[in-house]
């Protein structure tokens, strides 16, 4: 690719689609969550939920002991409920949907129409606020399978939801899950009936669209006894001037022997070359190993935002459980990441494998954050953690922060980092080879993160590793 | 409640009235918020004011400084010593060492002990502290044998505190080894220590600190420094027996080619726990810093190592280090650690690495099949972990020293 058309490339998301919204009033108000509520059809149950966690935030404060800094969000100031209007009596099929949504998500490459159903996977699509369309409804029924918006779980499913919303991230837990929990308004939930295979990957695409939104989505992943869900979650924004706030609050719950693998490429907007505009991306993941022999194994890819920080977790609780976080995290320009995991043991021979690449160029700032904690019980267990740390160019920061606690004397911790630049003689090698410098610099890089980027199911890996390429775009010579 | 501690500025003797009033503004400041707790990030694993309030009550700030008995001097090697009583210069004999080279004197005055406040502690130590002493090597003066600090605690401590303020400065090519020797009565007292080292181009500076046998002090020191060209820091933190102690190095690696190594081993038993915490701040380019930390944890030890190093943007050509590593032998005890890096410069080699863990088993398996009795075996593989330390201390007589320090402690498991 000529060095032009790279230019072209930097943010292909940015454009917004016209599209008349519904808004909830402005302002963080009961009034806003009850309109929230009941938009959504919700039954009162979930409303006082809601209210329960809007009580709970009055008293909280918003955390600041991270390392990158915002300036101070006015949460009045927001709309928190924002849907494209012809969605207000909901599609019955994909022939329903507004052309011109059907148009945004072609130009974002999601394989929503029945062309695409060959690629096998499952989406439900969330643009601003609402679920536009879940694809393979009637394949994954069949199985018993329930993959849907969280709304429509909270109608038609209440039983699993209320048994298992809040039980991994309680309302309570701090200032932008408990946000979340007040206002959420979609999101995905998916359940996996016992020693069910789930056939294809399912995948979930958000997007922020209108200005001045807030995006609080809501995903709910139980997967039963002896089943296997492999989830995919892609992310994108227009390009704005203002920054915008997502905090999405995931939770992941495994049973005895299943396995959640959940995996993320977010490209939200990360703001221009001078740092303006970007998405504020405050997400809390957290996922409970609550069986034994269970797994989950989170994988991100983290090259937009203008600030992401969030931690996916594991809390393995189950004896023989599996945790495994693979991440990338690149920052270029002014972003600022400050990402990492959890791995809290409990049960017995559990095991945990943090594998962390950081890429830092421009004037940004990259954090790996994290904590290896194992309880006194928790015999036999052990965690390996890898994190490695590349920096281009004297401007930027890459910094590790990890806590290692271990109370166990048949526990095995082992932790290493590293810091270091790209290798000269690796570039040279490749110059001499007729790459020219970014091209190089890009083949260095990916195979820097290749022992992450081989964890991504195939869908994904092609698109992160153009994207590990473009992120990077300008920040060498 | 019953009070937890009650200061006494009258009896603190002042040399100004500037002074008294500096007093009063830092215990001011002090009873804002009292000792530290695990809110603070920097005490995350060491809850001071938890420990403090288990274990003291009615604490006093200590005006006695009588030596009771003689001190019982090493003798394993030729040496030069000062003794200090409840912290307090009392004595010294520097008679291995060229007349007018090595500088020594009690501090009185907190006045000209200038260092930034960064924790509640230091406003106590303002408040309280009687002083300590001022160690000065002149300039291309090597000493000829190290220095031993006999830092003797007395019997009446029960329930005090002692607060002082020391400064060390080393001066152009000069050279000092100068070991610290705690020897102490069984009395409960907290010690909280501030220390200011100089270390000026080319000069080396090697600092070991052991405790001679169990103590039941509190100790906390913050050693905050700066480093000249070429010049070299080693501190060796060897002091197993407390029931507390919290090493804070600050340390500013300020001109080129300077390097900086903290090295530990500790043995920690029943109700002990101890914290190394550092800070190194690479601010110039070409630079090194290593840190090995060794823990051997039994009963309920804790150990604790929150290790920082600081790249400045222009501190090129960055050589830094971090390894910390437990042995748990118990599964009431605990290893807490938090490796940071902070880089902002990109030709740098930085890496940290960290291992807890129990004794490996294959290595006892390995000895028991020569015929080596289990509790033999495991003996012999804490030694192995811990005098890995000592391998760097070129000095034979004194590693030789340090190593049946160990064993004692070891023979005692």
């Amino acid at each position: 690719m000529k060095k032009e058309e790279f230019k072209h490339q930097e943010y292909k998301y940015g454009f917004t689609t016209d599209i008349e919204n519904i808004k909830a009033p402005k302002g963080l108000t009961e009034e806003t969550i009850k309109f929230i509520s009941k938009i959504k059809k919700e039954p009162e149950w979930m409303l006082n939920w809601r209210l329960k966690a809007f009580n709970r935030l009055k008293v909280l404060k918003e955390p600041n002991w991270q390392k990158p800094k915002y300036p101070k969000i006015n949460y009045q100031d927001l709309y928190y409920y924002s849907a494209p209007k012809s969605m207000k009596d909901k599609p019955k099929s994909l022939d329903d949907v507004d052309p011109k949504l059907i148009e945004t998500y072609k130009k974002l490459g999601i394989p929503l129409n029945e062309q695409k159903r060959l690629s096998g996977v499952a989406v439900d699509a969330v643009f601003d606020s609402v679920s536009v369309a879940t694809t393979f409804k009637e394949e994954l029924t069949k199985k018993g399978i329930i993959f849907c918006p969280i709304s429509e779980a909270i109608q038609k499913h209440p039983d699993l939801v209320k048994k298992y919303l809040g039980s991994v991230i309680p309302i309570s837990d701090h200032y932008f899950a408990t946000l979340n929990s007040a206002v959420f308004t979609d999101g995905s939930f998916v359940y996996i009936p016992p020693n069910t295979r789930c056939p294809m990957e399912l995948s979930t695409y958000f997007r922020i669209n209108a200005s001045e939104t807030g995006q609080f989505e809501r995903t709910l992943i139980i997967a039963d006894k002896g089943s296997y869900v492999s989830y995919l979650e892609g992310c994108t924004a227009p390009m704005r001037d203002e920054n915008q706030l997502h905090a999405a609050n995931v939770e992941l719950v495994a049973l005895d022997d299943a396995e959640i693998k959940y995996s993320t490429v977010q490209n939200w907007y990360p703001g221009d070359k001078d740092g303006v505009g970007g998405i504020y991306n405050f997400v809390t993941k957290r996922g409970a190993c609550r069986g034994k022999n269970s797994k989950i194994s989170w994988t991100q890819v983290e090259t937009g935002s203008a600030i992401t920080w969030k931690y996916p977790s594991c809390i393995l609780q189950g004896d023989n459980s599996v945790g495994e976080f693979y991440s990338i995290a690149i920052t270029n320009n002014h972003q600022k990441a400050d990402t990492g995991t959890k791995m809290i043991h409990l049960g017995k021979n559990t095991k945990s494998k943090i594998i962390s690449k950081g890429i830092s160029a421009g004037k940004a700032d990259n954090t790996y954050r994290g904590l290896v904690d194992i309880g006194s019980k928790a015999f036999n267990s052990r965690n390996y953690t890898q994190c490695d740390s590349l920096l281009m160019g004297n401007k930027c920061g890459a910094h590790t922060v990890p806590y290692i606690k271990n109370k166990n004397s048949s526990s095995t911790i082992e932790h290493e980092a590293t810091t270091s630049k790209i290798n000269e003689d690796q570039l040279f090698y490749c110059n001499q080879r007729g790459l020219n410098q970014e091209e190089a610099v890009s083949l260095i890089v990916n195979g820097f993160c290749k022992e992450v980027l081989q964890q991504l199911p195939m869908e994904f890996a092609v698109e992160a590793q153009k994207l590990v390429s473009i992120s990077l775009e300008g920040s060498v010579g | 409640m019953e009070q937890l501690f009650n200061f006494n500025l009258e009896k603190v003797p002042n040399s100004s009235e500037k002074e008294a009033l500096d007093r009063e503004k830092n215990l001011k400041l002090f009873l804002d918020y009292g000792f530290p707790s695990k809110k603070d990030e920097n005490w995350k694993f060491t809850d001071l004011n938890f420990i403090i309030n288990k274990n003291f009550k009615h604490i006093t700030n200590n005006l006695d400084f009588e030596l009771e008995k003689k001190v019982d001097v090493i003798k394993d090697f030729d040496h030069n010593h000062i003794v200090l009583v409840n912290g307090i210069l009392k004595s010294s004999n520097i008679k291995f060492e060229d007349e007018g080279k090595v500088k020594l004197e009690g501090l009185t005055s907190i006045t000209d002990f200038d260092y930034e406040p960064n924790n509640n502690l230091s406003f106590l130590n303002r408040a309280l502290s009687l002083g300590g002493f001022n160690l000065e090597i002149q300039k291309n003066y090597t000493c000829k044998k190290p220095i031993i600090i006999y830092n003797y605690f007395t019997s009446k401590l029960d329930n005090k505190i002692i607060n002082n303020s020391n400064k060390i400065k080393l001066n152009q090519n000069s050279e000092l080894i100068l070991i610290e020797y705690n020897i102490g009565e069984k009395s409960k007292f907290i010690k909280n220590t501030f220390e200011k080292v100089i270390i000026d181009k080319d000069a080396i500076f090697k600092n070991i600190s052991i405790q001679k046998k169990k103590s039941n002090g509190y100790f906390y020191k913050h050693i905050s420094g700066s480093q000249g060209h070429n010049s070299s820091y080693q501190n060796f933190i060897l002091t197993s027996g407390l029931k507390l102690n919290k090493v804070e190095i600050d340390m500013n690696l300020e001109k080129e080619n300077s390097n900086c190594f903290i090295l530990s081993s500790l043995f920690l038993g029943r109700g002990e726990h101890q914290e190394i915490k550092s800070k190194i701040n690479h601010l110039t380019p070409n630079c090194k810093s290593y840190q090995k930390i060794k823990n051997v944890l039994e009963e309920d030890g804790v150990g604790v190592y929150q290790g920082k190093i600081f790249v400045k943007d222009i501190a090129q050509k960055t050589n830094a280090y971090q390894l910390s590593k437990a042995l748990i032998l118990n599964d009431l005890a605990e290893f807490n650690a938090k490796p940071e890096l902070e880089i902002y410069a990109d030709d740098v080699k930085c890496s940290h690495g960290s291992t807890s863990g129990s004794i490996d088993e294959d290595a006892i398996h390995y000895l028991m099949t020569r015929g080596i009795k289990l509790s033999k075996a495991k003996k012999l593989l804490i030694k192995g972990f811990l005098n890995e330390i000592f391998e760097n201390i070129p000095e034979q007589n004194i590693k030789t020293f340090l190593e049946n320090s160990i064993e004692e402690q070891i023979e005692e498991i």
